[in-house]
């Protein structure tokens, strides 16, 4: 245990040496969910609310889900698809730790610093420049806490899903791509999922996808309620063992091809 | 026309040094601590067409921080450079036109496509005519022996058959100058063999300049004539292979096997009385004296030893360029 | 100028070669650009399905928009790929090689780093607007196709000119940047008619990262909407402007360039 907090240590001590990225993402951010705060009020155009959500709510929701999004996004995919390219992978599979858990360390370690670095400061500054609504009851802020922690477990698992494949297509940026893309869109982050016509609701249930930005975000809002948001919580959390079994398959897999090949 | 011309060279880089631990890592995000740096410090020396020049130093000495200057590279802090009648940095476009470079750890050739496409499309960079282009470059691939992988990908080259071919790269446009940064990094005897054998060849040949960075000293014995030695940015030697090792060889190593049991102390009260420092490798029993390079002292030594113990085996050794040039990173040069 | 012309097709045929080796992966790219493409549309289908108007405009004018937006953009993606500059280039140290050859820098990495299959969005921003535009029942004159390639160059130019220019910054600050992604996200504002931001974001995409000219203005030319015509011809100049400040600091930055492993 000890040596993957020193990883997540370590990571967060390379991110303080990345001190422009810090700078400039709190501003890159605050420009995005002030675009899209504006691109909502356009929408709303005078109405108050829009499928049970007010203006206020929404524009917490575009400034939640972004600054959720800081701490849970990481390019551990991209950064395997480097590894497993260039052979490096090999190495760190001799090495006496598990090579998916020092990932997911890595990507946990960054999504901290972010989330007190980044996601904190923005969301102030952000809350001063826009109508930005907080709510003071510690059970949502607890629930929310829960939340995001799963959606970046079922971020990250996914990424370690899509790095893995590298493996098996050699050159997978393609892919990588749109599933970044793919996540923007059926997580919420874009728009919350309860916009979409109800015939594509229904088949996003059957996915992984909305516990990784909805389900927080609106509980955040208070957009759900405590059974909603009890029963959401759940169903993020399944979602984080069921794709463990997908992910220890194709690691096997892989592994098995990596001694074939040798790297 | 000297082929490289440095005067009063100087390159200086900004080192950030991170405080330790959590706290000062956050001190580190407002305000960060660095001191200058010089990486090379005002040195001055030519090299003359047709000239191999070694050019070696430690790790961190500023070898390849010079090498990029010359090359066009980097840009120096202060100091004049002229390569080739021109000012790298300045008219890179066209200065590079008249080098050749290999950095032994990065690949020039484009790793996914066969290493004629990227011949070819190097052609075409240089502008290099057909004509030219399969009279002198026929010779280069035979001579460096790729002919069967050109129709390989880089990326399924061995090291030794990569470093081949980068080496036909950098001098498809015949290029006067030529500089090798760790050419022979990592690789087996035999390419390396083959490596200087074609060096010296296109040297005689065609006069090409050479200057070369290695950590493999037999390199340059087997290739310069000069050495430009480095240290802590500065040349600490700029002068003949050959003087540097009169100057320096000037000591020689006896060493011994015995057939019985020897222990150094009683080696050292046996030569008490001449200079000499024992050395013993444990594992082998062998026992080496270090003495200055007079015939009369040896012979003494040697039958002073003999008279005293049995012995399987004695040896008379130079010391090597290696040794000479770690005495000289050890003690500094007088 | 013939020289850079031919060292052009040079590295294309070499590309092709290259690509034709990952055939798998180039098809999974195509549908992956389709994707991105696809979900911008699909949000403004889900939000056009609870709205009727966004600040004054229907929602197949919106689509002209993104469809127009999408021409330049692939012109841009095909050549610019730069958005791993800091680490391929700088932390890696690829830089050394680019400067040993002799070709002006920045147009061996555009050559190099070439993308060509993103053309491909721009066909699907072709489909789009000729889709939205018939609907809207829009007239192409004669000098509209030659008006909308200057668009499409003066965009691509506006979008070469900030990315270089970001890329630049590798040169000056030591650390890595992420900065490159996240300005795409920014960069996507040009989509939507600039009037729905307040003063200091329309400020921001007309002069500062002048996203606005990759998509609205120009877009707004063909749609007819002649408030906005002072803005509409700008667009090259700013593309020609943008570019050239960002080759300016390119030169500059290369003077600085430290060479990876110091």
């Amino acid at each position: 245990m000890d040596k993957y907090l020193e990883m997540i240590r370590i990571r967060f001590l390379m991110m303080l040496a990345y001190r422009t990225n810090y700078y400039t993402g709190i501003l890159i951010y605050s420009i995005n969910i002030g675009a899209y705060y504006f691109l909502w009020t356009a929408i709303y155009g005078g109405k108050h609310h829009m499928v049970g959500l007010s203006v206020i709510q929404m524009t917490t929701y575009v400034a939640v889900s972004w600054m959720a999004r800081a701490f849970y996004f990481n390019n551990i995919d991209r950064e395997m698809a480097m590894e497993i390219m260039e052979g490096k992978v090999a190495v760190e599979l001799i090495k006496p730790y598990n090579y998916l858990g020092m990932k997911t360390m890595q990507g946990l370690g960054e999504g901290i610093f972010r989330l007190l670095f980044f996601s904190v400061p923005g969301l102030i500054i952000v809350s001063l420049l826009f109508p930005v609504k907080f709510t003071w009851n510690p059970t949502v802020w607890g629930l929310f806490g829960i939340s995001i922690l799963l959606s970046f477990f079922i971020n990250t698992q996914l990424n370690l899903l899509t790095g893995i494949t590298t493996f098996f297509f050699f050159n997978n940026s393609g892919l990588i791509r749109a599933k970044r893309v793919i996540i923007d869109l059926f997580s919420g982050l874009l728009l919350p999922i309860s916009f979409f016509p109800g015939w594509a609701q229904n088949v996003m249930k059957y996915l992984p996808f909305q516990g990784i930005s909805y389900i927080p975000s609106m509980i955040f809002t208070n957009g759900f309620s405590h059974q909603q948001a009890m029963n959401a919580i759940w169903q993020q959390f399944m979602w984080v063992v069921v794709l463990v079994l997908p992910i220890q398959l194709l690691w096997y897999i892989a592994k098995k091809q990596l001694i074939i090949q040798g790297g | 026309m000297n082929a490289i011309e440095v005067k009063d060279l100087r390159k200086e880089f900004k080192a950030y040094s991170s405080r330790t631990g959590l706290k000062g890592a956050f001190r580190d995000l407002l305000t960060r601590n660095y001191k200058i740096v010089p990486a090379v410090n005002d040195i001055s020396f030519s090299v003359k067409q047709g000239e191999m020049v070694g050019y070696i130093g430690e790790n961190g000495a500023g070898k390849s921080t010079t090498i990029k200057m010359l090359t066009g590279i980097l840009t120096p802090t202060s100091g004049k450079i002229v390569v080739n009648g021109m000012n790298p940095h300045k008219e890179r476009e066209k200065f590079v036109r008249t080098i050749g470079v290999v950095f032994g750890q990065r690949s020039q050739l484009w790793w996914d496509i066969a290493v004629q496409e990227s011949f070819r499309l190097l052609k075409k960079v240089y502008k290099v005519s057909d004509a030219h282009y399969n009279d002198h470059m026929d010779h280069v691939i035979k001579t460096l022996d790729i002919e069967p992988l050109l129709d390989k990908p880089v990326r399924k080259l061995s090291l030794g058959q990569r470093m081949r071919c980068e080496l036909a790269a950098a001098l498809i446009h015949n290029p006067p100058l030529l500089f090798l940064d760790e050419p022979t990094i990592g690789l087996d005897v035999l390419v390396k063999l083959k490596i200087r054998e074609f060096l010296k060849e296109i040297n005689e040949k065609y006069n090409t300049t050479i200057l070369l960075t290695t950590h493999d000293l037999s390199d340059i014995e087997a290739l310069c004539e000069r050495v430009i030695m480095l240290d802590e940015g500065k040349i600490i030697y700029d002068g003949a292979l050959k003087s540097l090792k009169d100057q320096w060889g000037d000591r020689k190593e006896l060493q011994f096997q015995f057939l019985e049991n020897v222990n150094i102390e009683g080696l050292n009260q046996l030569t008490a009385e001449m200079s000499v420092k024992w050395e013993m490798d444990e594992k082998e029993q062998l026992f080496t004296a270090v003495i200055e390079d007079i015939d009369e002292l040896i012979s003494q030594v040697i039958s002073k030893v003999v008279a005293a113990y049995k012995i399987k085996d004695v040896k008379i050794n130079e010391t090597s360029t290696e040794e000479i040039i770690r005495n000289i990173y050890e003690k500094g040069l007088v | 100028m013939l020289y850079y012309l031919s060292m052009f097709f040079q590295y294309i045929s070499q590309y092709m070669k290259t690509r034709f080796q990952y055939r798998a992966n180039l098809f999974v790219e195509f549908f992956s650009d389709l994707m991105s493409q696809a979900v911008n549309f699909i949000f403004i289908l889900i939000v056009f399905g609870h709205t009727s108007l966004l600040h004054g405009w229907n929602r197949d004018e919106i689509i002209f928009i993104y469809g127009f937006f999408l021409v330049p953009f692939a012109v841009f993606s095909s050549f610019f790929n730069i958005w791993d500059f800091n680490e391929r280039y700088i932390v890696k140290g690829e830089l050394d090689r680019i400067l040993t050859r002799p070709i002006h820098s920045l147009f061996q990495i555009v050559l190099e780093r070439m993308e060509l299959e993103s053309l491909l969005g721009g066909l699907t921003g072709l489909v789009v607007m000729f889709y939205s535009g018939s609907r809207l029942g829009l007239e192409i004159k004669w000098y509209d196709p030659i008006l909308f390639l200057v668009f499409v160059i003066g965009g691509a130019l506006v979008y070469g000119g900030v990315f270089v220019l970001i890329a630049c910054i590798s040169f000056w600050a030591d650390a890595r940047t992420d900065i490159m992604p996240m300005m795409y996200n920014i960069s996507n504002y040009g989509r939507y008619p600039v009037d729905i931001y307040n003063s200091v974001i329309r400020f921001v995409l007309t002069w500062i990262l002048p996203f606005a000219f990759v998509g609205v203005y120009p877009a707004a030319y063909f749609l007819g909407k002649k408030e906005w015509s002072s803005y509409v011809f700008l667009t090259p100049f700013m593309g020609i402007l943008f570019f050239t400040i960002s080759i300016f600091v390119w030169n500059q930055g290369v003077k600085r360039y430290r060479g990876a492993g110091n």
